[in-house]
């Protein structure tokens, strides 16, 4: 019976949803479009939906058949292939329990779809998994052609988990609609849902209602523009949004949001309408956001190109809900704070410029993050870095002490200090492995976000910061609103920097090696006069001519050694007496050189990679090499350690 | 006529005077933390020396920590601390350290735990010396030394009992309350609610150990002040005087710490380690840090002695030792 009179109040928001049409502002040509209706229930966390997709076929082929994500039933029991792979981390919670179903498929002929779908499992065969269903069509969408499939399903919202989900009043609402895959030349590409992977999906235009109770009034966010606010019967109220050119939807709706707007203005980019939806707890934190993200907006759109959308809404998820926090969707992200964030802390500032730049990253460059995620997570993971050093500078460490975080007084260099996770497990999988395949989640975390994002730097240190933003514009004015790949990337760094680095590529995307040059052998020593036989008037006698016998200088060897697997082209320092320093760049192909100096002035240090350019290195500890030692560090901290050995003693006895 | 028990602020305030008055305890104390600190100082300074010496790192690490060659020392070196570092910081965590934790330590790491129960022998020790020259009117090292040895098989007793049931506090109270209040803990409706929580396990477990402290401590005190009764006598008036004058030890408590923590808080202030050379040198820093270890030790000493005053009523006519006549 509810679900009845859902489907009647759904039907009328449809027709009210096609009546009023809008002026399209499409950037792209669209794929996939989507016009859903849908219905919160709060008490039973479910809805009941309606959705209308109209899909084309852009492939040189015909489809037979038609894919369908059902991301929802990832969290439909412990058989999923999500829960498999996730290791049922949350498997003492019943409300844990998410699902979606589709009850009516009817194609724009009439043609009752549904008897047709069945659940598939491309990437493991999983005959449990639900995530993906296909259903045959009963006249195959020629090329260029066009299909309208009409869908009512019925969603369970888990608790929150893996970006979706509720928590008491609190819904974030994403994955949850019946999406089509992406149908290539080669035939679908619509996987199933990992506990490592996220999304892939064609551009579109979305129209989306969504009915939920009057207390939610005022509280509701979601992709794209609000274009509409109405009561509905039953005490109920109805928001309309629409965004054109984007390839997901997502909203959210909590009654205890803080909603805050502000606007971006930067001569030379675009305004962007920014709403936050903050909780209460993190009120004082409202500038912090805001500033956050106009850094992000200013920072990308001049590096990469103007962010097209007319809004954006960043999104604080409460307390609890944290699964949902961190996330990206067309132009709407969740953040993720702490009651008690210093601001010497980049938190929220890094997960916010983060989650914006995956607007450009996933949004509008939208890669395969199923099968290349560091294309999305490397590369913004990168770019976050340069943003947060260019708008705050460096980073400090955070010592959580029972929930409270105390930055501390050491300085975080981006990016490569706040990725060294990478090199604690450097040679554990490849990276460009699909993200279902990675040996486990932290293997799949240090490759795809860590590695990528060193890479990244390293490769700018040697193309300088110009022609990698040259490579980035290229990049993205290519391949915007389309499905770039790796192969896209290299050739724009080609192009951009006029000559082949795919070498680079394969030692560092292409390779699980590990990177670590060191500087093993330094003497510098008086010369000495030679030894042994010397001609001298034509025969051979025991001493040394007179312009050898009393050299000067210093006779100084370095020996630098490549002591990881992969090469990589380097500079060596050689630092003398008086200030006088050499630099020879060596190709880092051989396993060492060797360096001579003869009757030089005195040699003190030795560097490898002196500029830091090679970040990948795994151990910059042995990089350089001083002739004499300089033990004032290891005593003020051998001092340092006795006092807190002293003091941590006398803890270690004050209860008994 | 009746003495009046002295109140927690006169009691501590007569216990740093007796500190004061008899400064070789405090050094006492100073000489055995620094000769059983320096049996990990010796490995840690070698170790450092020789990572440090030659690299061109060792110039800007003088003065400040360098977050990069930290993460690079414990990744290539991994035997040198082992989980050492993850130890700590899940100690000022919600969840805490299990006893499963302490199978990841690794060559200091596990040196530091082994120091850590020597340290633990050595109170036992020290306690009695402090307590036993503390109730003589002339005393030396010597009666330190001698007071020390002769409770010590009791007052190694008295450690290792309170040591467990402070350990059993951590466990009952701490962790097994965070692992059931985990989920709970979720629901709530705010993140401050959440911390509230977690302050409240943290203050039942500081109380709890601040009961198993005053009882450990008192039960001490009365088994020198009482040579005269047998031992379970003296054991149960120990915890007797305890549990009949809670307030005014728990005050000695408070006061003991509240002038440590002050005593801290101004090292961290005057942070005399900052700025590498530029503000203090190695020697002066090293005799800073000394000064204030001997600083505190006094005020440490100076709890004892109040503990001390607090429970006996009036200085004990008695000697623990009596020497001989000519």
């Amino acid at each position: 019976m509810l679900r009845a009179k859902a489907r009647a109040g759904l039907v009328a928001l449809s027709a009210i949803a096609s009546a009023t049409p809008l002026p399209a502002t499409e950037l792209t040509p669209p794929i996939a479009s989507y016009q859903i209706t849908c219905r919160l229930d709060p008490e039973s966390k479910t809805i009941e939906g309606m959705e209308l997709l109209t899909w084309k076929n852009t492939t040189s082929r015909p489809a037979q058949t038609l894919r369908f994500h059902l991301y929802l039933n990832a969290f439909r029991n412990t058989l999923s292939t999500f829960w498999n792979s996730a290791g049922g981390a949350r498997d003492k919670l019943p409300e844990s329990w998410g699902s979606i179903e589709i009850t009516r498929m009817t194609a724009s002929d009439g043609a009752d779809l549904l008897p047709g779908l069945r659940y598939i499992s491309p990437d493991d065969g999983n005959p449990h998994d639900r995530t993906v269903a296909e259903v045959p069509l009963l006249a195959a969408v020629p090329p260029g052609g066009t299909i309208s499939v009409a869908m009512d399903f019925h969603a369970k919202l888990p608790r929150v988990s893996n970006r979706t989900g509720y928590k008491g009043d609190f819904f974030f609402v994403a994955q949850w609609f019946p999406k089509v895959g992406v149908f290539e030349e080669d035939g679908w590409n619509c996987h199933q849902f990992h506990a490592m992977t996220e999304f892939y999906a064609d551009f579109g235009n979305y129209d989306v209602s969504i009915e939920l109770p009057a207390s939610y009034r005022g509280k509701v966010g979601a992709t794209g523009v609000r274009v509409e606010e109405r009561d509905a019967p039953g005490g109920r109220v109805v928001y309309r949004f629409r965004q054109e050119s984007v390839h997901d939807f997502a909203w959210t709706a909590d009654p205890d949001y803080l909603v805050l707007r502000d606007v971006f203005r930067e001569p030379g980019l675009p305004e962007v309408e920014l709403t936050l939806l903050l909780q209460p707890e993190h009120k004082a934190q409202e500038e912090r956001h805001f500033r956050a993200v106009k850094a992000a907006i200013s920072g990308y759109g001049r590096v990469m190109g103007p962010y097209p959308y007319r809004t954006l809404t960043l999104v604080d998820p409460p307390w609890g809900a944290r699964g949902a926090g961190g996330m990206e969707y067309p132009t709407l992200i969740t953040c993720g704070t702490y009651r008690i964030a210093p601001k010497t802390v980049q938190s929220p500032e890094g997960v916010t410029i983060h989650e914006y730049g995956h607007q450009y990253f996933y949004g509008l460059l939208a890669s395969n993050e199923f099968e290349e995620a560091w294309l999305d997570e490397g590369f913004n993971t990168y770019m976050t870095g340069r943003i947060l050093k260019s708008a705050y500078g460096l980073n400090h460490p955070v010592l959580p002490v029972f929930g409270y975080r105390f930055p501390l007084g050491i300085e975080v260099h981006h990016p490569v200090d706040e990725n060294r996770r990478y090199f604690a497990g450097a040679t554990g999988d490849y990276l460009a492995v699909p993200s279902w395949k990675f040996v486990d989640r932290k293997t799949y975390a240090l490759n795809v976000y860590s590695k990528t994002a060193i890479a990244m730097a390293t490769l700018e240190r040697l193309l300088t910061t110009p022609v990698m933003d040259r490579a980035l514009r290229l990049y993205f004015e290519r391949w915007r609103f389309r499905h770039p790949t790796t192969r896209d990337w290299i050739a724009a760094v080609n192009d951009a920097a006029g000559r082949d680095w795919t070498w680079f590529f394969d030692r560092t995307f292409f390779s699980s090696g590990v990177v670590d040059y060191a500087v093993s052998e330094l003497t510098s020593e008086a010369a000495k006069a030679p030894k042994g036989l010397f001609e001298r008037d034509g025969k051979l006698v025991e001493k040394a001519p007179a312009s050898l016998a009393s050299p000067r200088g210093h006779d100084s060897v370095v020996t630098v050694v490549r002591r990881g697997d992969v090469p990589m082209p380097v500079e060596v320092l050689l630092r003398f007496a008086g200030g006088k320093t050499y630099r020879a760049p060596w190709d880092g192909e051989a396993r060492w050189k060797r360096y001579r100096v003869r009757r030089g002035p005195k040699l003190l240090e030795a560097v490898v990679d002196p500029d830091e350019k090679i970040l990948l290195d795994s151990d910059r500890t042995n990089n350089g090499r001083l002739l004499s030692p300089d033990p004032r560090a290891a005593s003020r901290w051998t001092a340092r350690s006795l006092f807190w050995v002293q003091n941590l003693l006398d803890f270690a006895t004050v209860a008994w | 006529m009746t003495i009046r028990p002295p109140g927690a602020v006169a009691a501590f305030r007569r216990g740093l005077s007796l500190s004061l008055s008899k400064p070789y305890l405090a050094a006492c104390l100073w000489l055995i933390q620094l000769l059983v600190s320096l049996v990990i100082i010796v490995p840690v300074g070698n170790t450092l020396h020789s990572l440090l010496d030659h690299s061109p790192a060792a110039g800007r690490m003088v003065a400040d920590p360098d977050y990069g060659w930290w993460e690079t020392v414990t990744r290539t070196h991994p035997d040198l601390l082992g989980n050492l570092p993850e130890i700590v910081t899940k100690l000022l965590t919600a969840e805490g350290v299990r006893a499963s934790d302490l199978d990841g330590l690794r060559g200091i790491g596990a040196v530091a735990l082994s120091l850590a129960l020597l340290a633990i022998m050595l109170h036992a020790f020290a306690l009695g010396g402090v307590f036993g020259a503390l109730r003589e009117p002339r005393s030396s090292l010597v009666t330190f030394g001698r007071e020390g040895m002769r409770r010590f098989p009791a007052f190694l007793a008295f450690t290792v009992a309170a040591l467990a049931a402070a350990l059993a506090a951590y466990r009952w109270i701490y962790l097994e309350t965070g692992k059931v209040l985990a989920d709970r803990v979720q629901d709530l409706e705010t993140e401050g609610q959440a911390m509230a929580v977690t302050g409240l396990r943290l203050l039942l477990l500081l109380l709890a150990l601040a009961a198993i402290k005053l009882l450990a401590d008192s039960v001490r005190v009365i088994w020198v002040a009482r040579p005269d009764l047998p031992p379970v006598s003296r054991f149960f008036a120990g915890v007797a005087g305890a549990l009949s004058r809670p307030g005014r030890l728990l005050g000695v408590l408070f006061f003991y710490t509240l002038v440590t923590g002050g005593l801290y808080l101004l090292w961290l202030f005057l942070d005399p380690s900052a700025g590498g050379e530029a503000r203090f040198a190695l020697v002066p820093l090293i005799a800073t840090q000394q000064v204030f270890v001997f600083l505190r030790l006094l005020v440490k000493v100076g709890y004892y002695a109040g503990v001390s005053e607090a429970l006996t009523r009036t200085p004990p006519p008695e000697y623990s030792y009596v020497p001989a006549t000519s």
